[in-house]
């Protein structure tokens, strides 16, 4: 929007589009005359954001045309990480890639192919179909880190994961490990209102963040301690009588078992731990058991813990459950899969991939739930009750570190050839050097993206990719929720642009997979899907015009009517089915991946706790740095300190530091700030910089401050249920940046 | 006749800066230059116990305006619904109206040799349209609308959260307000 631009010249068409730049997909109204964007402007009439646009979205134009886009299919012609590259046509580069593909399955195996995604930003379907047609099991994205352990955690504990909440006649809600603040940035205004009128908000996070100003009470945990404060939650609610008899007796089963295994974990156990005091652990337990109804919402925070994370979830789904706090009005619910339109899953194809090619899914042997074995079990009982499935991709994964691992060790088996879709695994997956590695390593690397990212610099391939205004979207959460959002296009892709399912089609096509692939263009595929909504509409995008949006009714309480989908049929707080995976069927203490009870003499050397996973405005994981317009908000990393750490180490403001793990160091600038506790980092994420060179050896910088050099991604340190590796509760050091070493 | 305020509820505000930027592309400025910095007061105190604030700053359209008094061509003006503006061709950027101003809210546009302002989206308000950085707040921290009309949703909120004026010692007699001042700054 510029107020150069007349908006009401003649032929100006309002296309209901939406801003991509983060998945709440907040609706946008586009303004475009002759297959130009003119001006976008947040749509009032769109539900969540109601006209809002937060700062990345505000820059859509300016991304849509941004001279460092990729725009053409690009091909490497000097070595590897050179940037010497030849531009040549789509039809060219698809058919030498699946050529490549071909070759490579045909003397390693299909499995021998990878693909790596972000956030979900694409048609993530197409690229599972795509997988299953082609035989591979080994699609990963950085799922772990990011609700799909809760979701699968959840699921098999109370058959579906409560995903959606029910804020409107909530008394309290807990906003664990998140920030709306800076993340939700639509849902953070209902927040505010709806705590005028009396919700209660309790935030849980070791940072005063922008939404912990704004709650009924903060606790700052220790990073990585959250399990040791939800057991406690769990054993003041038990042992202070505060559950739900009624709920717990008729909906539940296990719950002697539970009771007597809490009875250990008491606040004056968990306060050393936790560095929460006892009392506040009391009451912040009893505030949010005795405000009923009341949320627990998830936060991406659970998910990035590594070892403890699996169980904390767990933690997590009981206390909901034995506050009878599910499927009830004013509490956590449980949506289910539609039954009135196709969902993700359904798109995916799942029936395609042989049972001897699942079982060859690099990490299902180690990690067993959100893989094939896991998935396959929740399958079954989600199946019977709700009638349907959760999606496959996301939800049953390889593990994406093992992946990397095997790429260069060859174990279990030789992984060939990697597809990078809409991330940057450099900055976006743990432990970057090993990642970096591998991608330099790969024999086989295709990358689609918007940027010449330091991923796309070392691929062999690649291939630009349409933005949000030029291409369709649906959101469904993931394909686990029951209603749908729709937009459309506001323009065809620029330049040679093209989107995902684009990609992925083509290439199955030229693998010779056309009879599966019935949906020539995206919006064909998305009416597929919700043509059985039954609104008569005659395609996608009138859809969009009329209705935009579909919202079935709700129905509380459907366990009443159905029974939960678990094998029991009753929300199960001694899980059956993470018993038979071979896991505790109720959550066990562990500690934060390094701590100083654990690895004491880690700890000597490095005696700082470190969290490196939360976002932060006014970047999206690792992209927008390339806009100037965006940048300039925040155009250096920082992590945060306390002042008294600060002085201990002879740190001030602004201070380049160096912080170390025993994987590496990276440096960021020092932000000396009451946010954190004493002895706590907390570093941002993500950071590379696209105005240094791209190429091979400097490759944008992006192992100087990116956080995920400190992030482990070992075994030991991954969470056993899930496979999430660990991002926060690591041990770290510091000191200050030499003159010499300083920019 | 209007007379227009604008009203900032700095208990919504989470100073995401979205206003800043989506003034700025609304009115073409360039990356260094911006109409309405949203500062962030705090955290203060002592961890754990913490409070911090973020306050949007914007030209605050003054009843009784330096600026204008202190502008040598008549190129800082106001309209009669109290916006005040600068008329870019008569402004010589001699800054006299930088210095007058007590809110900071002019910034010299150095491409273009002109001193600028915001002037509540004039364009925007004149057809009925509510300036670009309320429409982008997600929050709803910033409300817009006539004073006068007592029935307005700024008239009411004013009314209802005693909103304060900055620097109100001054005299400036400002129409942009402010909500949970008080409250949040201890
Ligand atoms: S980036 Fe901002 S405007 Fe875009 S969808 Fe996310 S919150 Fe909405
Ligand atoms: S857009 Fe709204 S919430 Fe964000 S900084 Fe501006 S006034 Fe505050
Ligand atoms: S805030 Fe400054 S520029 Fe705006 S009217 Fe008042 S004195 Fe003039």
């Amino acid at each position: 929007m510029n107020r150069n631009v007349d908006l009401e010249q003649e032929g100006i068409e309002i296309k209901k589009s939406c801003c991509y730049f983060c998945h709440q997909n907040c609706g946008v109204n586009a303004y475009v005359k002759d297959g130009k964007v003119l001006a976008i402007e947040g749509d009032p009439d769109f539900p969540t954001n109601t006209g809002g646009l937060c700062c990345r979205g505000n820059i859509a134009l300016l991304h849509l045309d941004h001279p460092e886009r990729i725009n053409y299919p690009l091909k490497r012609v000097g070595k590897k990480g050179e940037g010497k590259w030849e531009q040549i046509p789509w039809d060219q580069a698809i058919s030498e890639i699946a050529a490549k593909l071909a070759a490579i399955r045909d003397e390693f195996g299909a499995e021998a192919v990878a693909t790596a995604g972000g956030t979900q930003r694409t048609d993530d379907w197409a690229r599972r179909r795509f997988m299953n047609l082609f035989g591979s099991p080994n699609g990963f994205h950085n799922a772990l880190l990011c609700w799909i352990p809760t979701f699968m955690v959840e699921t098999a504990v109370c058959g579906w994961s409560p995903f959606e909440i029910d804020l409107g006649s909530s008394k309290c809600l807990v906003l664990w490990g998140q920030n709306p603040g800076a993340s939700s940035m639509p849902e953070m205004h209902h927040l505010t209102e709806l705590r005028e009128k009396g919700l209660k908000i309790i935030v849980i996070d070791p940072r005063f963040t922008e939404t912990a100003a704004k709650c009924d009470m903060w606790l700052p945990v220790r990073p990585g301690s959250d399990l040791a404060l939800a057991l406690a939650w769990l054993n003041v609610i038990l042992y202070e009588g505060l559950y739900d008899p009624d709920f717990v007796e008729n909906q539940c089963v296990g719950f002697g078992e539970l009771f007597a295994h809490v009875e250990q974990f008491t606040p004056e156990w968990a306060e050393p731990l936790t560095w929460i005091p006892a009392e506040q652990i009391r009451e912040s337990a009893r505030m949010y058991a005795m405000n009923r109804p009341g949320n627990i919402q998830w936060g991406t925070a659970c998910d990035q813990q590594g070892k403890p994370s699996g169980a904390l979830m767990h933690a997590r789904a009981l206390l909901r459950a034995v506050t009878g706090n599910l499927d009830a009005p004013g509490s956590d619910l449980l949506t289910g899969p539609s039954l009135e339109y196709i969902t993700d899953e359904e798109m995916e194809g799942n029936e395609f991939l042989k049972d001897e090619q699942k079982a060859k899914q690099i990490g299902a042997d180690k990690f067993k739930l959100c893989t094939w074995p896991g998935y396959s079990k929740i399958c079954e009982t989600t199946k019977k009750v709700w009638g349907k499935v959760p999606t496959a991709e996301w939800m049953c994964e390889a593990h994406a570190p093992s992946v990397f691992r095997a790429i260069l060790t060859g174990e279990p088996y030789q992984v060939k050839a990697m597809i990078v879709n809409a991330t940057n695994p450099i900055n976006s997956y743990g432990e970057s050097k090993l990642t970096l590695e591998a991608l330099r390593k790969v024999d086989f690397l295709v990358t689609c993206d918007y940027w010449m990212t330091p991923t796309a610099v070392l691929s062999d391939y690649v291939l630009p990719i349409a933005g949000a205004l030029e291409r369709p979207t649906i959101t469904s959460s993931y394909g686990c929720t029951d209603f749908l959002l729709a937009s459309q296009r506001a323009i065809q892709p620029m330049y040679e642009r093209r989107n995902d399912y684009n990609f992925w089609k083509d290439l199955g096509v030229a693998l010779g997979q056309a009879e599966h692939w019935p949906w020539e263009t995206v919006e064909d595929a998305y009416f597929a899907k919700i043509e059985p909504l039954g609104y008569g509409t005659e395609n996608y995008d009138q859809f969009v015009e009329w209705y935009r949006f579909h919202f079935p009714e709700r129905e509380y309480q459907k366990y009443l009517r159905q029974g939960f989908a678990t094998p029991s049929g009753k929300v199960e707080l001694y899980s059956s089915i993470l018993e038979e995976l071979g896991y505790p069927p109720m959550p066990e203490y562990t500690g934060p991946a390094e701590n100083e009870n654990d690895n004491p003499e880690l700890a000597q050397e490095y005696p700082l706790v470190l969290s490196t996973g939360n976002g932060f405005m006014p970047f999206h994981h690792s992209e927008h740095f390339n806009i100037r317009s965006v940048r300039y908000i925040n155009h250096e990393p920082h992590f945060q300190i306390n002042p008294e750490t600060a002085k201990e180490y002879g740190i001030k403001e602004n201070d380049w530091v160096w912080i170390e793990t025993k994987r590496g160091r990276i440096k960021q600038r020092a932000d000396v700030t009451q946010a954190v506790a004493p002895k706590v980092i907390i570093t941002e994420r993500g950071w590379w910089f696209p105005e240094r060179d791209i190429n091979e050896p400097v490759l944008g910088g992006c192992l100087e401050s990116n956080t995920n050099v400190l992030t482990s991604t070992s075994d030991e340190d991954c969470d056993p249920i899930s496979g999430t590796w660990a991002n926060r509760g690591l041990l770290c050091k510091i000191y200050k940046v030499d003159g010499k070493e300083g920019k | 006749m209007a007379r227009y305020a604008m009203v900032m509820d700095t208990r919504a505000c989470v100073g995401c800066q979205s206003c800043t930027v989506a003034c700025r592309t609304h009115n073409n400025l360039p990356v260094d230059m911006m109409y309405n910095p949203v500062t962030t007061v705090g955290p203060e105190g002592v961890f754990p116990d913490l409070h911090m604030i973020h306050i949007p700053l914007i030209c605050m359209h003054c009843e009784n305006t330096p600026c204008v008094d202190a502008c040598p061509t008549g190129a800082s003006q106001r309209r009669d619904d109290g916006i005040i503006f600068v008329e870019e061709k008569k402004c010589v950027s001699c800054k006299a109206c930088v210095m007058a101003c007590p809110y900071g809210a002019r910034v010299c546009n150095h491409e273009k040799g002109v001193i600028q302002k915001c002037d509540f989206c004039m364009d925007r308000v004149d057809k009925g349209n509510v300036p670009r950085c309320v429409q982008t707040c997600h929050q709803k921290a910033r409300t817009f609308g006539d004073l006068d009309d007592p029935n307005s949703e700024v008239s009411k909120l004013i009314k209802k959260h005693n909103a304060v004026r900055l620097l109100g010692e001054l005299g400036t007699e400002p129409y942009v307000f402010y909500i949970g001042l008080e409250a949040q700054i201890r």
